[in-house]
């Protein structure tokens, strides 16, 4: 038993490294002064942790310990309005692809109805488009209706990311959930508040994970954002850090903003994890 | 209803039963739910695609003017004598089975940890989830990073033990397996936590009996655990598919397609064509090529495994 347990907890050690050891070798850099940076090969610690990147990224100066001091950074604004579009943007997107979703999927899953195999496929397909060929129709779309740089146009596109991927796994979650709707009719209830008083409640470990997985998308959606609304009042965080690429290269900086990205959705994450555990899937096809 | 109210109704009811609102068929239930959900859909699916057709039948010309001229075909067909389109059929391939493979595998073997009676599972769990909260551009900004000769944790490993050169693997021939290694880390986790609420609802006493039969653990894995998780692994793998032919962001910070065009997938070719040469017709027509390739590879996976494991 002794031996079963040593090896589980190699395995456990062997697989959080694995898991963290890009996230820290990255976001080292944050920690690191500017000369440590260019040292090669690079140290395995930073020698002196000092948080001057985070004061760079939203805009203040500041001076190390060793007397040297790094200006704030020109992508700073962007940086600041990312952080509060993304949450703004993502909390927006979420709760209305819960809203879409929740009862798609369910009708999907429990009901029978014609066409229902077709329209499964226009959701594979949806699924299936990559974006980088409809950049060019949505971007020409998007001109004609004066939705470029705006909030709500980069609302409206990630949820067509997010909708379809959602509908596509809630479909074999709701599939689980015990019939109980025959028994519920029986007792007079209707279609809608079998689904809003019995199904939903029953469903809260499959809502949880459509919640996190719509959040973790529109977060971190970098290529519709890059296009639509790069550059203007309604930027979110991974174009404005895509910035610092183009600029004169600040790793420093650059890896402060990527910890600043993983912080919101790891929160979200850690709160709604147990809930995913309880998620198991069925064919959402038959 | 109390049963006390019942004889009034029974009294009532015969006049009005004309006029009761008989409920909805599913059908129109369903529709009433999905219509607005379809709509939205339709603009989603039909219009970009619609634009597409309309782009990949042109040729669409932005210097010296801008000109549109119906060619008909000419695109779809001028993509098989491209070489840079051949080789980014390969390198997709490449990319898209490695990744595909590692996945399954990590999400399997981390499934398996988490579901292990441990201290502390939350922070396990939550531990081991991290590497999805990470964008796919983020991801591509670390693993680049991490295998650079320049700065990379190879080249320090090396040096502490005593080697005077960088190790570089972003190189010609490792460049795919890199890209598939850092997708694979990005992906196994949703894998994994899908797959390990499948095991959860695997019944304790198959694992008593299998220890009274005395199967090894492999053996127990093999012929209990893994059966039943056949149709996630199916799901999955039908999901982790279409994923990794879709990425692109990752592959465009990571290694703008290169060195050369040893990383040059279909979705980064696309974007060559279309956002740096401009020529929106032609990159329109190879991605048809793409949104094709992605339902056939998922088609085939139903084929040869979904059919069986479905029932």
């Amino acid at each position: 038993m002794a031996k079963r347990s040593f090896f589980l907890y190699l395995a456990i050690a062997v697989a959080i490294v694995w898991s963290l050891f890009p996230i820290y070798w990255f976001c080292r850099m944050a920690f690191l002064t500017p000369d440590q940076i260019r040292l090669f090969p690079q140290p395995f610690l930073p020698g002196v942790f000092e948080l001057g990147a985070f004061y760079n990224i939203f805009g203040y100066d500041y001076t190390y310990a060793a007397g040297f001091s790094t200006g704030a950074s020109g992508q700073s604004n962007q940086i600041i309005r990312g952080v509060f579009n993304g949450l703004f943007i993502s909390g927006v997107v979420t709760v209305i692809t819960l809203i879409i979703v929740l009862p798609l999927a369910y009708v999907f899953a429990r009901m029978d109805f014609r066409h229902k195999e077709k329209l499964l496929f226009a959701v594979l397909l949806s699924v299936a488009l990559p974006p980088v060929s409809t950049l060019i129709p949505f971007y020409s779309m998007y001109v004609q209706l004066g939705l470029t740089g705006t909030r709500f146009g980069l609302i409206l596109v990630t949820l067509t990311i997010t909708v379809p991927f959602v509908a596509w796994m809630l479909i074999g979650y709701f599939r689980n959930v015990p019939p109980i709707e025959r028994l519920a009719r029986i007792d007079g209830y209707s279609r809608m508040s079998c689904f809003l008083t019995l199904i939903l409640p029953l469903s809260k470990s499959g809502i949880a994970v459509a919640a996190v997985i719509a959040f973790l998308f529109s977060w971190n959606e970098y290529t519709y954002a890059l296009v639509l609304v790069n550059g203007t009042s309604a930027n979110t965080l991974p174009p404005a850090i895509s910035g610092f690429l183009a600029q004169y290269p600040e790793p420093g900086n650059l890896a402060a903003s990527i910890i600043v990205t993983i912080i919101p959705p790891a929160l979200f994450a850690f709160f709604l994890q147990r809930h995913v555990t309880e998620m198991s899937l069925v064919d959402p096809v038959r | 209803m109390a049963v006390g109210s019942a004889d009034q109704a029974i009294q009532v009811s015969t006049p009005t039963a004309k006029t009761r609102r008989r409920e909805m068929s599913d059908t129109r239930f369903a529709f009433m739910i999905g219509l607005p959900v379809l709509a939205f859909l339709l603009i989603v699916v039909a219009y970009p695609l619609g634009y597409s057709i309309y782009m990949s039948l042109h040729q669409i010309v932005f210097f010296g003017g801008y000109r549109v001229t119906f060619v008909g075909f000419k695109n779809f067909i001028d993509v098989w004598s491209d070489k840079s389109f051949i080789n980014a059929i390969w390198v997709t391939l490449r990319f898209t089975i490695e990744s595909v493979v590692l996945t399954m595998i990590l999400g399997l073997l981390l499934a398996s940890i988490m579901n292990q009676q441990i201290r502390m599972a939350g922070v396990v769990r939550t531990l081991l989830f991290l590497p999805w909260c990470v964008s796919s551009y983020a991801a591509g900004l670390m693993f680049g990073q991490m295998v650079k000769g320049q700065t990379g944790i190879f080249t320090t490993i090396a040096f502490a033990f005593g080697g005077t050169q960088g190790v570089d693997l972003m190189s010609r021939a490792t460049v795919v397996e890199v890209l598939a290694v850092a997708n694979a880390w990005l992906m196994a986790p949703l894998v994994a936590f899908f797959i390990l609420a499948n095991m959860k609802t695997i019944p304790k006493r198959l694992y008593d009996l299998a220890a009274i039969d005395r199967l090894t653990s492999w053996e127990t894995f093999r012929y209990v655990t893994l059966p039943p998780l056949q149709f996630s692994l199916f799901v999955f793998s039908s999901i982790t598919t279409v994923l990794s032919m879709k990425m692109f962001d990752m592959i465009l910070v990571m290694t703008s397609g290169g060195p050369g065009t040893a990383s040059a997938t279909l979705t980064y070719q696309i974007y060559k064509r279309s956002f740096k040469d401009l020529n929106l017709g032609y990159g329109a027509a190879m991605s048809f090529y793409l949104l094709f390739f992605i339902l056939g590879s998922t088609f085939l996976i139903y084929l040869v495994w979904g059919r069986r494991v479905s029932r």
